[in-house]
């Protein structure tokens, strides 16, 4: 599904990103974590060709994001509240969204109806544009609507920072079960790593822009992850 | 406390991510400050004279009289357009051991450091010490002293609470203008006189100097108005936005045009719901006026198309340019998620270009009353709405691609400079140039008619190419579009 091959990033001759060769196959659900500084983010913005890479390609289905479209069809992202366009509404913005994807108003409606659980009854109808909402709901919004796209390809910057716990659960098990009915791969970045472990099912672990760690999760991997970040 | 709030105050300005806007934005009020200040000493001092002059065989003293409750009319005008609220970023403060009392007072004492308290010195105090002291004597010239002082200080503060009442400061602005310009008429008309008004009330002040403290008392009640107001209000929810009913829209026109369409109803959305582009817009309606200032009788008679021209490019052109100068910064905030979606580079550009067709549309339409002037100011419409349409369009999303500096849309507008760089200095003279230059050779041949035709011609046939212009666009935006990203996330 996607392969980064010699991707390097630099800033102020700073090494963000060096990745050598990383690939990420179909269906997988792949946690990245690592401290601030780690390089996550950057990561995610060239795969999603917000930033040149210095060097290097991502491939997403064998062809580079950076010269091709394609990918835009099956990939959804939510990486911060610059993805949101804050002065609509949230129905305004699942509504536009939605239009890109050749989604009619009454199939945003009908998908929204399956999101109420989630939504907790505070996103609709609130007569509110999107910057009026709180961090943790702008953040719902944001993953609704990439998830509303039916991607193939799923990248969200740690989502679950700002949500309230109840709607982590809920997010959790919303991923793992679009793992088993939609072939869903995933790209979810986390500082919490009962969560990330919990969901994911292959973790890579990156310090300084390098890959450290790269395994299946097993019964084992949250002491192992605990062990790493308590030195 | 006050100390350290000013050291904070210094801190944020130099530090801020956009320093050289605001130290060029600085600078340039700057500018217009000195200007000011030097009118103001030159009115002051040459008072005297120049009331002589204009009204001669009046008082002089009358006039002066009369003189002053007009200019604090006016700079009650002035100040509710220009004056900034003094805005300390007061939420970090408020949960810590501060006393609310001294964050009001840093409030309020700031506002006093304000121009429009110092100008009113310049122009009055000359005037009192060269005349009213030597013919009415010291304590009087001390107490139109005072009054004067006194006018600035409720100006200042009743300025402040209007503001700080209501949000949207436009229609207050327009309420006011009409209303000095009411009054004006009123008084032009012998209905009523502002000048007796004031030339009344300052030989009160003649005869009974201690009438003066009134003004004070009056400066005093607005100030303790303003304080109390602030102190019962600063809470951080009630000083940010109003919780009025946000509801859905939809723009029906635009769905015919696809995706194009639905970009461009987002971007609609965007323009009428920010302060910033709002007021853009408003500003546009304001310079529908600019005409009657270069529509002279003689000028149309005469055929003088080139000394028009630049107010009928500048009017039919006037949403490009404003809104066309920060283009893509206006979605700074949410650029990488357009980026990241899927919308089509080339429907996000057609987008802009629809955009600015409607808008030169609808403001080309609402100018043709300068038709009731002549027939001939219609034609000179249209050539330079083709121009504005065909090219101008054109221009702007070029050096939109060259603009990289981000922009908050949710401050105002006037005198704000940020996301103002060389780019949109130099952006605004090819685009008054180019029809001046087109029209140049034939109104120099004497042909005015070819010369109006000429432009037109040139903006039709710049729409014609309009698809080649898209596809030129849409690979520079291309090329361009990391850089502007990086820019806006900055």
């Amino acid at each position: 599904m996607l392969e980064f091959k010699n991707l390097k990033k630099s800033y102020a001759g700073k090494t963000v990103v060096n990745i050598e060769r990383l690939t990420i196959r179909n269906g997988e659900t792949v946690g990245l974590v690592g401290n601030n500084g780690a390089g996550k983010t950057t990561l995610f913005r060239m795969l999603l060709d917000l930033i040149r890479p210095d060097s290097g390609e991502v491939l997403s289905k064998e062809e580079n994001v950076a010269t091709n479209d394609q990918w835009k069809d099956y990939t959804a992202s939510y990486l911060d509240e610059g993805f949101l366009i804050d002065y609509l509404t949230p129905e305004e913005y699942f509504i536009f969204i939605g239009s890109l994807h050749n989604l009619s108003v009454a199939h945003v409606g009908d998908y929204l109806k399956k999101y109420e659980e989630f939504f907790n009854g505070e996103i609709l109808n609130s007569k509110k544009y999107i910057r009026d909402f709180s961090k943790g709901n702008q953040n719902k919004v944001g993953i609704a609507a990439a998830l509303m796209q039916k991607p193939a390809l799923l990248v969200l910057d740690e989502p679950f920072a700002n949500l309230d716990p109840t709607t982590q659960i809920r997010l959790k098990s919303l991923l793992k079960s679009l793992k088993t009915t939609e072939k869903l791969t995933t790209l979810i970045s986390s500082h919490d790593l009962n969560h990330v472990t919990d969901v994911c099912d292959r973790i890579i672990l990156l310090e300084k822009g390098l890959i450290i760690k790269d395994f299946y999760t097993d019964e084992n991997t949250l002491k192992e992850l605990e062990a790493y970040f308590s030195e | 406390m006050l100390s350290t709030f000013l050291n904070h105050q210094w801190k944020d300005f130099w530090r801020s991510r956009n320093k050289t806007g605001s130290i060029a934005a600085q600078l340039l009020l700057g500018f217009f400050v000195l200007y000011f200040l030097a009118i103001a000493i030159g009115a002051g001092f040459g008072m005297p004279v120049l009331i002589e002059k204009i009204f001669p065989g009046k008082n002089v003293i009358e006039v002066f009289n009369g003189f002053i409750l007009y200019y604090f009319l006016f700079d009650l005008a002035i100040r509710t357009q220009m004056q900034e609220l003094p805005t300390l970023s007061i939420v970090p403060y408020l949960h810590l051991n501060i006393k609310r009392k001294t964050i009001i007072n840093f409030l309020n004492t700031k506002s006093i450091s304000s121009i429009f308290n110092f100008l009113p010195f310049f122009v009055f105090f000359p005037f009192c010490f060269i005349k009213i002291g030597p013919t009415l004597g010291f304590l009087t010239a001390s107490m139109y002293i005072l009054s004067v002082i006194s006018l600035a200080i409720f100006n200042n503060f009743f300025v402040l609470y209007i503001k700080r009442k209501a949000i949207n400061n436009i229609a207050y602005f327009a309420g006011g203008m009409g209303i000095i310009a009411g009054l004006a008429a009123l008084d032009y008309f012998h209905i009523i006189s502002v000048r007796d008004a004031s030339n009344f009330v300052f030989l009160q002040v003649a005869k009974y100097p201690f009438l003066a403290l009134i003004l004070t008392l009056a400066a005093g009640l607005m100030f303790k108005l303003n304080s109390d107001y602030l102190s019962a209000n600063l809470y951080t929810e009630e000083l940010s936005t109003k919780n009025e009913k946000k509801v859905s829209t939809d723009y029906a026109f635009l769905n015919r045009f696809g995706k194009v369409g639905e970009l461009a109803a987002i971007e609609l959305k965007l323009i009428l719901r920010h302060k910033r582009s709002r007021s853009s817009v408003m500003m546009g309606f304001f310079f529908l006026f600019y005409g009657f200032i270069f529509y002279r009788k003689e000028l149309i008679d005469s055929d003088s198309f080139g000394k028009m021209l630049f107010a009928a490019v500048f009017m039919t052109g006037i949403g490009i340019l404003t809104y066309g100068q920060f283009m893509f910064a206006w979605q700074s905030s949410h650029f990488d998620g357009l980026l990241a979606n899927k919308i089509n580079f080339k429907d996000f550009i057609k987008a802009k270009f629809l955009l600015f067709t409607i808008s030169a549309t609808v403001i080309t339409i609402l100018s043709s009353f300068y038709g009731f002037l002549s027939w001939k100011l219609l034609v000179l419409h249209l050539a330079a709405y083709l121009y504005n349409v065909g090219f101008g369009t054109v221009m702007v999303l070029y050096f939109a691609t060259l603009n990289y500096k981000p922009i908050d849309i949710t401050k105002r507008a006037a005198f704000n400079f940020q996301g103002t760089g060389a780019t949109q200095m130099v952006m605004g003279l090819p685009f008054i140039f180019i029809p001046i230059l087109l029209y140049l050779p034939f109104g120099l041949i004497n042909k005015p008619y070819l010369g109006v035709l000429c432009i037109g011609a040139f903006g039709l046939i710049m729409l014609f190419m309009r698809n080649f212009w898209i596809n030129l666009i849409t690979k520079l935006f291309e090329q361009k579009r990391y850089k502007i990203a990086e820019g806006f996330r900055a």
